[in-house]
């Protein structure tokens, strides 16, 4: 397959026809006639999805830094060049990026009933927006992409969300408005102390992590900007108040892309910016002890608003805060494990949260209602849609054998030996998340059938297994054998980490993956 | 090309772009003596007043590909790079700004041709303004522009509100013009000069007296004024909403920028050596304007009043640039500058096309619906929200970026944090602009059905929405002109001793 692929050119061409090719299906859809703008946009997604999926071949595990690099200047005057590459933080975030793009558009199908041109090119333009966060190596090019998919998902919760609509779009913007307003500071700044000490003005990633000790009186002021936009984006715990809206308000494409991607460009930011530019800062006793605490109580508070909630939506939306606080306690545990661990976090809370969404989705087109007291003995009506639901839910929850197990270990066991009581609070939120799950889905599928509008409902159909198919066979694959996601990731997890070892304080245990 | 601006024919030539305009404005003056009747004769005077705008960018462009320079000490007017980017910026401003009248001032039942000749004449007064190079003729443009301006702000003489923002502007601005005179009087007293070379270099040679820095002092506040900055923007929100609304779009847009040219080329060539003294005046100039007018803004309802309060914000970002007083700051006034009015006039072709004749302020929630009955000016008018708010994509955008840069660039870390605190205080009133339009029902089912948008503002505001979002991705060649030629002022370290 490597070989094909390099006989091609793969690695030329490939992250540019990511970027480019939902771009140039957008006028397609939006003139095309009304009725044929779904299928338009789910062969242009299939085809994102079958050129992308080869990355998962031309990508060499054994190589730490950037692959698939390119670097064109765009704005020389600034120093602003188009500057693209992939490696193993971003290289599972992309795959699932372009791996969803045509079940979100095939999960839309029937859901989307009115206007859906302009849906359907949104979602493309939110698929080029979100590639284009993870590809990105130049700080410009970066921002760019982060407040541009803004728009769309702006306009798809305001115009195709349910009741609350215009005040969840509103919130969301607002807040990853505000959030990354300092950033664009923070990145100007940065170029500009660089540029004034070694007379190269770029905006380059390589150029500003290579001086970066450069920049570390400033730290502090210039963490704190990138912190702030890329913990409301996470959401970190006291910033996560858009999210339940934002999650409960979206039709369900943007829920899913919302929960599988939009949420890990937070993470991932702190993984590739804010973190090694900054490392004497964000892994300061105190500010690691800070972010610790915030991700735990998020982890801890999360889970348990999540047991209370009436309404499945908003009952997964803090599911999800639940889990990202998982991600960020990896990072900052800051040990090859706990980083892979965040990385596979983020991938399966992929997997599972955009299955449960979709599921949720599939379950209101039949009702209408996200109540959760609105159902009940499903299981007997729907047997494929509640054996799905049982086994997403299991997998969020974390069992082993299934994908949500791997992360959370890995993060656990390699956090311990910095942060041994926050690991041990953190620990217990298994047993919350198995409450809520559980409880919901028994709720929802299990007890008696006495509502008699639930009688009628119909089972999975052909294009809705092969929505969900996809996802439970991944759970499981991972599950099972996650070495191969491992493999890849770990090189650059290793580099992360031999980066910011120097700006480690001492552990309070001794890292259990350390050679004697 | 050198020329010898103390002889009469050199003056001439380095005058040629004013002199063209004022010769066509003129002739069109003469024209409309005799037909001013109907609709027709207003179009053919606004044709007619497009066309010498046309001559005087050739005029000037002339100059520009000759290299046209003077011949040791340039009296009266400058030669230079900034000279010709501002002037072109403020022809096409005005020349975008006739023809969205066109058809508006017809529909509004403003059959007064003059008004043609008027805007011609207040373009010449800002090219004077923005190229001045002695202060009499930064006086005399200043005041060539103002009196025309007073004029068109009252043009709809019949309307209430437009008489009374004439007399507030007119009230206003020459309390304005009287601290500018005074501190040019001062500065004279101090130095015995008024070129800006002679001025400069003396104040190098030998420090500053108390007369000379309180010159300073009142130049600095005849120019905010000018521009709107805070203490001094109490007329400008109720100017905007009584004045026309194309000549809104002039007073926001091509006003404002030719004060901040004259601004910048003031205190690069005559106070360089004060800059430890007008630098904190600028800092807080800057800080208060972004933070009042985006605060204030958040509160209007009516769209052109909403507009005037960001255009303060808007000046308080410019100052920004000011304050680095540097090359690159010089260029980054020039690109917001472009970025600005190019926003603007779009924004204002819009609204202006929307206006119906009787109710004439747009409130936020006429916009409701829009989409769904014009979707194509929503979407403009979306995009000259996001543009104003400095949305990635956009071409205000890669001002604000340009802004943010000199400034940090100069080592100012507080007010770049001050003016994206602004910036995120505007999305609180831009945001509703596209959430009406976009995602709010029409009120009424008849809404917007009256709507019409002329031909010639439709190709107008169409050729700005698409600049806005070409240059906000392709900005390289606005951004290397205004770095290599347009930055070509000239320091004043020139071999010039006092005299």
């Amino acid at each position: 397959m490597a070989a094909l692929l390099a006989a091609i050119g793969y690695e030329h061409w490939i992250i540019h026809v990511l970027l480019a090719l939902p771009i140039l299906a957008m006028p397609v859809i939006l003139f095309a006639p009304a009725r044929a703008a779904r299928y338009i946009a789910f062969v242009v997604a299939l085809m994102e999805m079958v050129l992308g999926i080869g990355l998962w071949w031309a990508f060499d595990p054994t190589r730490s830094g950037m692959q698939f690099v390119t670097d064109v200047t765009w704005m020389s005057r600034f120093g602003i060049g188009y500057r693209v590459g992939i490696d193993g933080l971003s290289l599972l975030l992309v795959l699932l990026s372009v791996i969803m793009l045509p079940l979100v558009v095939w999960g839309s199908w029937r859901g989307i009933d009115q206007k859906q041109r302009g849906f359907y090119a949104l979602i493309m333009a939110l698929n080029t927006g979100m590639l284009g966060v993870f590809v990105a190596t130049d700080l410009f090019l970066f921002y760019m992409f982060w407040e541009m998919l803004l728009i769309p998902m702006y306009f798809m919760i305001g115009i195709w969300g349910s009741a609350n609509r215009i005040y969840a779009a509103t919130k969301f913007v607002i807040y990853t408005f505000v959030g990354s307003f300092m950033m664009l500071v923070a990145i100007i700044w940065m170029v500009a102390v660089v540029g004034k000490a070694t007379g190269q003005y770029s905006f380059a990633y390589d150029n500003l992590l290579d001086h970066a000790n450069l920049l570390r009186p400033w730290g502090g002021w210039l963490f704190t900007a990138f912190a702030l936009a890329f913990a409301v984006k996470v959401p970190l715990f006291p910033f996560h108040t858009w999210l339940p809206d934002a999650h409960t308000e979206a039709p369900t494409a943007g829920s899913v892309d919302l929960a599988v991607i939009l949420l890990k460009m937070g993470t991932y930011g702190f993984l590739r910016f804010a973190i090694p530019f900054f490392p004497m800062f964000a892994l300061s006793k105190t500010t690691g002890m800070v972010i610790a605490t915030l991700s735990v109580i998020g982890i801890v508070y999360a889970a348990l608003v999540a047991m209370v909630q009436p309404d499945l939506k908003r009952l997964i939306a803090y599911s999800s805060v639940s889990h990202l606080g998982f991600v960020m306690l990896g990072i900052w545990g800051s040990t090859v494990e706990s980083v892979q661990g965040a990385i596979m976090v983020m991938v399966s809370h992929g997997l599972s949260t955009g299955a449960l969404f979709f599921m949720i989705g599939m379950l209101y087109e039949r009702r209408h209602t996200r109540k959760i007291a609105d159902y009940g003995g499903l299981a007997r009506v729907t047997p494929l849609l509640a054996t799905a639901f049982v086994i997403t839910a299991f997998s969020s929850i974390g069992l082993p054998g299934l994908n949500g197990f791997v992360g959370e270990f890995l993060v656990l066991l390699g956090s311990f030996g910095r942060y041994p009581w926050l690991v041990a609070i953190a620990a217990t939120v298994v047993v919350f998340s198995a409450a809520y799950m559980l409880w919901s889905t028994q709720r929802v599928f299990f007890n008696r059938l006495t509502n008699p509008l639930n009688e009628g409902i119909g089972d999975l159909n052909l294009r809705e297994l092969a929505v969900i198919g996809p996802l439970i066979a991944a759970m499981i694959w991972v599950g099972l054998y996650p070495a191969p996601l491992l493999r890849r990731t770990e090189g650059a997890a290793r580099h992360y980490v031999e980066m910011v070892t120097p700006a480690l304080p001492p552990a309070a245990l001794p890292d259990p993956g350390a050679q004697p | 090309m050198p020329i010898d601006l103390s002889s009469p024919g050199g003056a001439t030539l380095a005058l040629l772009p004013e002199l063209v305009l004022t010769f066509w404005a003129l002739v069109v003056l003469m024209y409309v003596a005799w037909h001013h009747r109907d609709g027709h004769d207003m179009r053919t005077a606004g044709g007619l007043s497009i066309v010498g705008y046309i001559f005087a960018a050739a005029a000037t462009a002339w100059l520009a590909w000759r290299g046209a320079r003077p011949e040791g000490l340039s009296f009266m007017i400058a030669l230079d790079g900034f000279r010709f980017a501002s002037d072109a910026l403020l022809l096409w401003i005005a020349a975008a700004v006739a023809i969205l009248s066109v058809r508006w001032l017809i529909r509004q039942g403003i059959l007064a041709p003059e008004y043609y000749p008027m805007l011609m004449l207040a373009t010449v007064g800002m090219m004077l303004l923005a190229g001045a190079a002695d202060l009499i003729t930064l006086f005399l443009g200043l005041e060539v522009m103002s009196i025309s301006v007073y004029v068109l702000a009252g043009f709809d003489r019949t309307r209430r509100a437009s008489a009374e923002a004439a007399l507030k502007y007119f009230l206003i601005g020459a309390f304005a013009s009287g601290f500018l005179l005074y501190g040019i009087a001062l500065t004279y007293g101090a130095t015995g000069q008024f070129n800006f070379d002679l001025i400069g270099a003396q104040f190098a040679a030998t420090p500053p007296t108390l007369m000379a820095k309180l010159g300073m002092g009142l130049i600095l506040v005849g120019f905010a004024f000018k521009i709107a900055a805070v203490p001094f923007h109490a007329w400008a929100p109720d100017v905007y909403e009584g004045a026309p609304t194309p000549i809104t779009a002039f007073m926001a847009s091509g006003v404002k920028a030719a004060a901040f040219l004259a601004l910048v080329r003031v205190l690069a060539e005559v106070f360089p050596a004060l800059v430890d003294l007008w630098r904190p005046v600028i800092f807080g100039l800057a800080a208060i304007t972004i933070l009042v007018g985006n605060l204030t803004a958040l509160s209007q309802t009516s769209m052109k009043r909403m507009l005037a309060y960001s255009a303060i914000a808007h000046a308080g970002y410019l100052l920004l640039a000011v304050w680095a007083h540097s090359d690159e700051g010089t260029a980054a006034v020039l690109i917001y500058l472009l970025a600005y009015s190019v926003t603007i006039v779009a924004a204002f072709g819009i609204l202006a096309s929307i206006e119906r004749a009787g109710a004439r302020t747009v409130r936020l929630t006429d916009l409701e619906g829009l989409f769904s009955v014009r979707p194509f000016a929503s979407i403009g008018l979306s995009i000259c929200m996001l543009s104003l708010l400095g949305f990635p994509g956009t071409f205000g955008f890669i001002g604000k970026w340009y802004l943010l840069s000199a400034a940090l660039r100069a080592g100012q870390t507080t007010l770049p944090v001050i003016a994206m605190v602004g910036s995120a205080i505007s999305i609180g009133y831009y945001l509703p602009v596209v959430l009406a339009m976009t995602l709010k029902p029409a009120r009424t089912r008849q809404a917007h059905q009256t709507i019409r948008f002329p031909r010639p503002a439709r190709i107008a505001v169409g050729i700005c929405v698409f600049a806005i979002l070409l240059l906000g991705v392709w900005p390289n060649t606005v951004l290397n002109f205004a770095t290599q030629t347009a930055v070509q002022l000239r320091q004043s370290e020139l071999p010039i001793g006092p005299r």
